[in-house]
């Protein structure tokens, strides 16, 4: 391999492609980047076995060529030279590095140890844009909690349905639902699960690009692609395993109907739990007192050492006078993730789900099941 | 060769020719999933392993197999996912009283949760005879006891027989169809399906049932269409052999409103009841929550609760997770004088009465009779009897006096009120039925 590239293109493949590279790993192949050309294309992978990912950058071959550098030592060199011509030069499974008057040497491993990133057959594809995604999945991506009981709960589900992409997340307490529309009916219906990390991967990728990426759904995997600009040609790609499994049938979790119903400001809300918060104890609870008559809410909580704490927020309120427990916790995560002035938060009774939903927009969901007093 | 061990000794074959690191990065968590003649498929975890495998180790992998049993010509390769697990979070302490959605623990085709088995029930005189038919059940269905009908008062244990028997039969016979549905649910559904236009479906749906599980019957009491679905459902699996099991919080002869073609189905099978655990069983199943729960619980504090909590095992375990939690808040250990000051927190709540309203209208609805009827002059029996038991309870439960109670019951005669309260106290010392009922009722205050 013969080639030169502009030292800050190198730096941004580098970037995007290390977060698929091993940590730790008994196979020091998979600490390493696999630099590779053809047709006038330098690409680089990692993979750790669970994810793999791929970035292309075009540049002027003089002779191709592949070989495994490790990521660490290659990535940090990179970075401290300036933002020049590199050139890449690959004798004896060694990389010779040149850039100004900076001359080096990375001892390599052959490019035939690196595992091969699989392949997808491709069943169903949708496209969206990729910061888009990437906010969607940021409302929810905490919430699954990796359980060995249940390992479909530990991902994220995407759902297809007509022109509705959903994405749910779920830890068996508290559940949100964000929803997505096309404009595009999309043939069949279908849906996968992926990992928790899978998904914050896609959004540390993803979220700066601002472009169309496209999600390609294939067996026991599925692919992240986004195109270089008005071409055909791959820019960056994410594989990942799927989680395989049925996702519980949640949408039975969702209360149809409700008694009690209050909206109220997101922002004094927030704060007040915030407030109740420091006086809770191990258990975490604070008591919502709602009285619909008197257009409000009371905040409670109580800590036998240190104190209590009590405060009243007005809402716009009707229904049944409820007193319920929650983990404050789980309410925070619920309302830090909804981006409108005002929420909906509705309750039935003491053993039944909460659901707190943004005024004015029905694309997201979070339902919170109490504490027992 | 069985299949594990030709695996294990290609293994062993294959090590020898790939370094250390190789093979435990490629090779863990493989296996052999089917071997057919010919040709062996090896589970692998995931695609990246499967590619990888493919293209460097087929060959290896291929000849280590054939040296072992020379019919093998090929080998495939398939991801298999049970073979890995994600490990578990154990930085989240687990809140005890923070309720989880029920729909995710339950399984999605049968409707079982499988943390309920056979295993962790605990067997004593009381429920005896149920676990028998349920353990007798489970290992044949559809062919000795059907159906198998379960009563017992809300919280010792019917639900959880209940599901013990399914999910041995899901694990035990993989191919039997298990369904559980709370009575509740089932309703729902046929409202909903009746609404929607959607009854074929419905009906669809229960037909290709093997095991069949009602929980909570007694809720089909006074709902007719139901009642009728019920029946047609109940007769098609009967006559095909198919078990049904269903539980109640009463016999069957005490459900009111239930139509007459369905009681004496549910009284052709075996009729089992759980009655109340004696206090070593209680003490016992204490320990085994507590053990669940990782609690270390004091023998003293064990029998005290168990000495003092006879009714119910829900309750024995609200009981526990209350000390539990005071042991989290305070950080000290649970003896028998923290244990004794709960109870006593506790028994002070229990203490508030109920109203007249509250006595008129849990009795009137058990009953299924309408309000003004008790309070007005009719001589219906099922209202007789209605008004009668709501007199009971105004003077046992609230002390009303005679002629008060014979006031507020729509101006009657003081002697009539006698009568009526001393009537029903003579019936329950010598009638089961009605002293079943009196309780039942009891109950329903209680717990609103």
């Amino acid at each position: 391999m013969n080639i030169n590239i502009l030292q800050n293109k190198l730096k941004e493949g580098l970037n995007i492609i290390g977060r698929g590279s091993s940590k730790s790993t008994s196979l020091p192949i998979l600490k390493n980047v696999l630099l590779k050309t053809y047709n006038n294309f330098l690409n680089l992978s990692a993979t750790d076995l669970e994810i793999g990912i791929k970035w292309w950058t075009p540049v002027k071959v003089d002779k191709e060529g592949e070989l495994t550098v490790p990521y660490n030592s290659f990535s940090s060199f990179i970075n401290l030279l300036p933002n020049k011509k590199i050139n890449l030069n690959i004798k004896n499974n060694n990389l010779l590095i040149n850039c100004e008057d900076y001359k080096t040497q990375i001892n390599g491993i052959s490019a035939k140890e690196f595992p091969i990133i699989p392949k997808i057959k491709e069943k169903e594809k949708i496209i969206i844009n990729s910061s888009f995604l990437s906010d969607s999945l940021l409302q929810i991506i905490d919430i699954p909690s990796l359980s060995k009981v249940k390992p479909e709960i530990s991902g994220i589900l995407f759902s297809f349905k007509e022109k509705e992409l959903k994405l749910v997340a779920t830890d068996s307490y508290r559940l949100a639902e964000k929803k997505i529309s096309f404009k595009k009916n999309n043939k069949d219906d279908f849906s996968f699960i992926i990992p928790q990390r899978t998904a914050r991967e896609v959004v540390n990728i993803f979220k700066e690009i601002n472009k169309d990426v496209e999600i390609i759904f294939g067996e026991n995997q599925i692919l992240f692609r986004v195109k270089i600009e008005d071409t055909n040609e791959p820019y960056i790609e994410l594989t990942s395993k799927v989680i395989e499994g049925n996702y519980p049938d949640y949408e039975s979790i969702i209360p149809k109907k409700t008694k009690t119903k209050i909206i109220l400001d997101k922002d004094d809300f927030l704060n007040r739990v915030k407030a109740a918060s420091v006086f809770t104890s191990k258990v975490n609870e604070i008591n919502l007192v709602f009285s619909p008559n008197e257009e409000e809410v009371i905040i409670k909580s109580n800590n036998k050492d240190l104190g209590n704490y009590e405060t009243k927020i007005k809402g716009r309120a009707e229904g049944d006078e409820l007193n319920i427990s929650f983990n404050y916790r789980f309410l925070l995560d619920g309302l830090n993730n909804i981006k409108s002035s005002e929420i909906i938060f509705e309750a039935s009774d003491e053993n039944s789900p909460g659901v707190i939903k943004p005024v004015g927009k029905s694309d997201f969901l979070y339902v919170v099941m109490p504490i027992k007093n | 060769m069985k299949k594990e061990n030709l695996w294990r000794t290609a293994l062993a074959q294959i090590q020898l020719d790939i370094s250390e690191a190789n093979f435990n990065t490629w090779f863990k968590e493989t296996n052999i999933s089917t071997l057919k003649r010919d040709k062996a498929v090896v589970a692998v975890p995931n695609a990246f392993v499967k590619e990888w495998i493919q293209s460097k180790y087929h060959k290896i992998i291929l000849k280590s197999l054939k040296d072992l049993n020379k019919s093998i010509k090929s080998v495939d390769y398939i991801v298999s996912h049970s073979t890995t697990t994600p490990q578990e979070n154990k930085e989240d302490k687990k809140i005890i009283n923070q309720m989880e959605f029920q729909e995710i623990a339950t399984d999605h085709q049968t409707g079982l949760n499988p943390k309920y088995t056979f295993d962790n029930f605990i067997i004593g005189p009381f429920n005896e005879l149920a676990h028998a038919a349920g353990s007798a059940v489970s290992d044949s269905p559809g062919s000795i006891y059907n159906p198998l009908f379960l009563y017992s008062k809300t919280g010792l244990g019917k639900t959880h027989l209940l599901q013990a028997v399914g999910n041995k039969i899901k694990n035990n016979i993989k191919k039997k169809r298990v369904f559980y549905i709370p009575a509740q649910k089932f309703i729902s559904e046929i409202i909903s399906a009746i609404r929607n236009n959607k009854m074929d479906e419905f009906k669809y749906r229960y037909k290709d049932i093997d095991v069949l599980i009602i929980d909570d019957i007694q809720f089909l009491s006074g709902k007719e269409k139901t009642q009728e679905e019920f029946f047609h459902t109940f007769n098609e699996l009967y006559e095909k052999n198919k078990q049904i099991i269903l539980s109640s919080d009463r016999h069957p002869k005490s459900i009111s409103a239930l139509t007459d073609r369905l009681r004496s189905r549910f009284e052709g099978g075996m009729i089992a009841d759980i009655g109340y655990p004696d206090t070593e069983t209680r003490a016992a199943i204490l320990k085994t929550k507590a053990q669940e729960k990782d609690f270390s619980l004091d023998d003293e504090v064990c029998y005290y609760i168990a000495e003092n909590i006879q009714k119910s095992i829900r309750e024995l375990e609200g009981i526990l997770n209350k000390l539990i939690i005071q042991q989290q808040l305070t950080q000290k250990s649970i003896d028998i004088n923290t244990t004794k000051k709960i109870f006593d927190d506790i028994n002070q709540l229990s203490t508030v009465s109920f109203t007249f309203n509250k006595i008129l209208k849990t009795v009137t609805d058990f009953y299924d009779v309408g309000e003004r009827d008790v309070m007005g002059s009719s001589r219906k029996r099922e209202v007789v009897k209605s008004r009668q038991v709501v007199i009971y309870f105004l003077r046992k439960d609230l002390n009303y006096s005679y002629s008060y109670i014979a006031k507020k019951i729509g101006g009657k005669d003081h002697t009539t009120v006698i009568y009526s309260y001393s009537k029903i106290e003579k019936e329950i010392q010598k009638n089961n039925e009605i002293k079943e009922e009196i309780s039942h009722i009891k109950e329903n205050l209680m717990s609103v």
